[in-house]
């Protein structure tokens, strides 16, 4: 492989314009590689949003907007279910558990969730992991409220806090429940998904501040029950927004959410979240291509680049194919050297560009880890990986073929006489 | 009589679209011999090096190095008669200046397997034969060989360029113009190791300059005026 050397030896020679070169390459694949990875791992944690669930049950709308209101918090219930159409449900000889989800309060921005303790036993995300507390306990008292990582972290709350929650879901309210306050008794760990948001409540801490209110509003004077009073009160819930269910077996699955859709009480619907969750992906998929196809042209920029830097060399370099050919290299010498060139300029812009997207990565780990609660595995290059950077090295290749193929027709023409 | 290493008979060449350049009847050279061509600047000197390097054909006659007609070999089987047999030296800027002084000369060695064997048949190494080679030319200083090319002094170039195609003793060696980058005393220094080293490895010389002063060094004189018809006519109309 002495054309190799060579090729190396002359580039080296030219090592501004090369250097430069290659960065722009390494950069450019540094950003393909980058992207790769944080599309595959966002997909792979937003399908993982919620596990461990069988089905998930709500008011008869879409399945893409029973998930959004369900699990991401996003929007509203076009429609409630009843407290008793929940409790035939749980009733169902399948259903291992239950848990009911109560919003539609909010507390600055973030959504208020009304819920059993059962939430905190088989909610799971990720690969089948369960809610962690960071510190504190799950809610005991009526008015206790457990906090997502992001709720405590951002609004600078602390065990044994008081919060006033407020009415609705806009980030302004201009209804509040003041008269009873909440206090935070748990607060749990950063999981990466929708329930890093939420502020945990019991469904009859929900049922408590609502108690007094008559048509969208407080009760007022006499009518007004204090926080003591409700503690007395029947606070059964009279409807709730979503069930999550797990099934005692899998099979089940299909028949029990026939069942669900066909129940005769009021219009319920059950989707397997996982299935949703794939349908919703497929709608936000689209930036991600984007994104991707962004990468790839800026791959090509980078191999656009080496293109110009070879071939405006050429002109330049005639004196030292001319001296090659006058030593006894062939044109087919003169043509392998400037492919070699383009290809070794590609290897090293890869390999560094490589190097530096495991070093961003290495960096970032913890970053992401902490702001987004996505966990970035530092794996070696998949096949996927490897297939991509041997397409680039391939693109390389052939685009160094038209400064190789120009260099070969002019040494011919050239001969051995030396033309500057 | 010594075999021809090169033949030319009735050998004509125009460049395209342009009126004849070259015209040769006969034009001989013996193995082991050192002729001076002379010929200025623009009398078809470049084409006729071309001619017999195999890499430009005559229009008509034929033209034989080492009794092989060059004109019978494929483009490509040329180039490669042309590494195997051929040494090149130049006017100037003849070296890659991102080699070694070492690894410029070996580098016919890297394309002619023959040249390469013939190296290897005298000395234990590409390395070693490169250094005899440049010793018997007068670069033996060890710091010297060290040095970048695009350091060394033009004489110092040239004689490194003559190293090089000298390696692996090819049957000619071509010089175009090797001199003419250098003053009076050096310039037959020059010539006098490159004789002494042609004479050691068998090559025939083939010196192409317009210095006329040089030419009783040489064991013949030509001029290119005198062998090419073509120059003539054009004079005369």
């Amino acid at each position: 492989m002495y054309l190799l050397r060579l090729a190396i030896k002359s580039l080296a020679n030219r090592r501004f314009s090369a250097i430069l070169t290659v960065l722009a390459i390494a950069l450019s694949v540094t950003l393909l590689l980058a992207v790769e990875k944080v599309r595959t791992e966002a997909r792979a944690s937003f399908t993982s949003t919620i596990a461990g669930t069988d089905l998930v049950v709500g008011a008869r709308s879409g399945s893409v907007q029973l998930l959004l209101y369900s699990v991401f918090r996003i929007g509203n219930a076009t429609n409630n279910i009843r407290w008793d159409s929940y409790q035939h449900v749980t009733e169902h000889p399948q259903v291992a558990w239950a848990i009911p989800l109560s919003l539609g309060d909010s507390h600055r921005g973030f959504r208020v969730m009304g819920t059993t303790p059962g939430y905190f036993e088989h909610y799971r995300h990720g690969r089948d992991q369960a809610l962690v507390f960071a510190s504190g306990a799950q809610f005991d008292d009526l008015y206790d409220a457990v906090l997502g990582a992001d709720v405590a972290r951002e609004l600078g709350y602390a065990l044994t806090d008081e919060m006033v929650l407020a009415h609705g879901t806009g980030s302004v309210s201009f209804v509040d429940h003041a008269d009873k306050p909440f206090r935070v008794s748990g607060i749990l760990r950063k999981t990466g998904t929708p329930v890093d948001r939420t502020i945990h409540i019991s469904l009859q801490g929900i049922e408590a501040l609502h108690v007094d209110w008559q048509q969208g509003m407080p009760g007022r004077g006499a009518a007004s029950v204090s926080a003591e009073q409700a503690r007395e009160m029947d606070l059964t819930p009279k409807a709730i927004t979503a069930v999550l269910l797990g099934l005692t077996s899998r099979i089940s699955t299909f028949a029990v959410q026939r069942e669900i859709n066909q129940f005769g009480g009021e219009p319920l619907q059950a989707v397997l979240p996982g299935v949703a969750l794939q349908e919703l992906w497929s709608l936000l998929g689209m930036a991600e291509k984007a994104l991707f196809i962004v990468s790839l042209f800026v791959v090509l920029t980078g191999l656009v680049g080496m293109l110009t830097a070879i071939l405006s060399s050429l002109n330049e370099r005639r004196r030292e194919m001319a001296i090659l050919r006058s030593v006894g290299a062939r044109p087919r010498h003169v043509f392998s050297l400037l492919l070699l060139e383009a290809a070794s300029l590609a290897f090293a812009g890869i390999m560094i560009g490589l190097g530096l997207m495991y070093l961003c990565l290495w960096l970032a780990q913890p970053l992401i880890l902490s702001r987004y609660g996505l966990y970035i595995a530092i794996t070696p290059p998949g096949p996927y990986e490897w297939t991509l950077l041997g397409a680039i090295l391939a693109a390389s290749v052939l685009m160094g073929s038209v400064p190789a193929w120009r260099a070969y027709r002019q040494s011919l023409a050239d001969g051995l006489s030396i033309r500057t | 009589m010594q075999p021809f290493l090169i033949q030319l008979d009735a050998v004509t060449f125009a460049w395209p679209g342009q009126s004849r350049l070259l015209d040769i009847q006969s034009f001989a050279l013996y193995r082991g011999e050192r002729v001076f061509l002379k010929g200025p600047s623009g009398s078809g000197k470049t084409t006729l090096l071309g001619l017999l390097g195999g890499v430009l054909l005559p229009d008509s006659g034929s033209i034989k190095l080492l009794e092989k007609s060059l004109a019978d070999l494929s483009a490509a089987r040329r180039d490669r008669f042309r590494a195997d047999h051929t040494g090149y030296i130049f006017q100037m800027f003849n070296l890659l200046p991102y080699l070694s002084l070492v690894e410029n000369v070996t580098l016919p060695c890297r394309f002619s397997a023959v040249r390469r064997a013939r190296a290897l048949a005298r000395s234990a190494s590409l390395e070693q034969a490169a250094l005899d080679l440049l010793a018997g030319l007068g670069l033996s200083d060890p710091q010297l060989l060290r040095r970048s090319v695009s350091e060394l002094s033009i004489g110092q170039q040239q004689r490194v360029a003559a190293a090089r195609a000298l390696i692996g003793n090819p049957e000619l060696v071509i010089a175009d113009e090797p001199t003419s980058a250098l003053d009076a005393d050096s310039r037959e220094a020059f010539l006098q190791l490159l004789f002494a080293e042609c004479e050691r490895g068998g090559s025939s010389l083939l010196f192409v300059s317009h210095d006329s002063s040089l030419e009783p060094l040489f064991d013949r004189a030509l001029s290119l005026k005198d062998i090419n018809r073509a120059a003539t006519t054009a004079e005369v109309l």
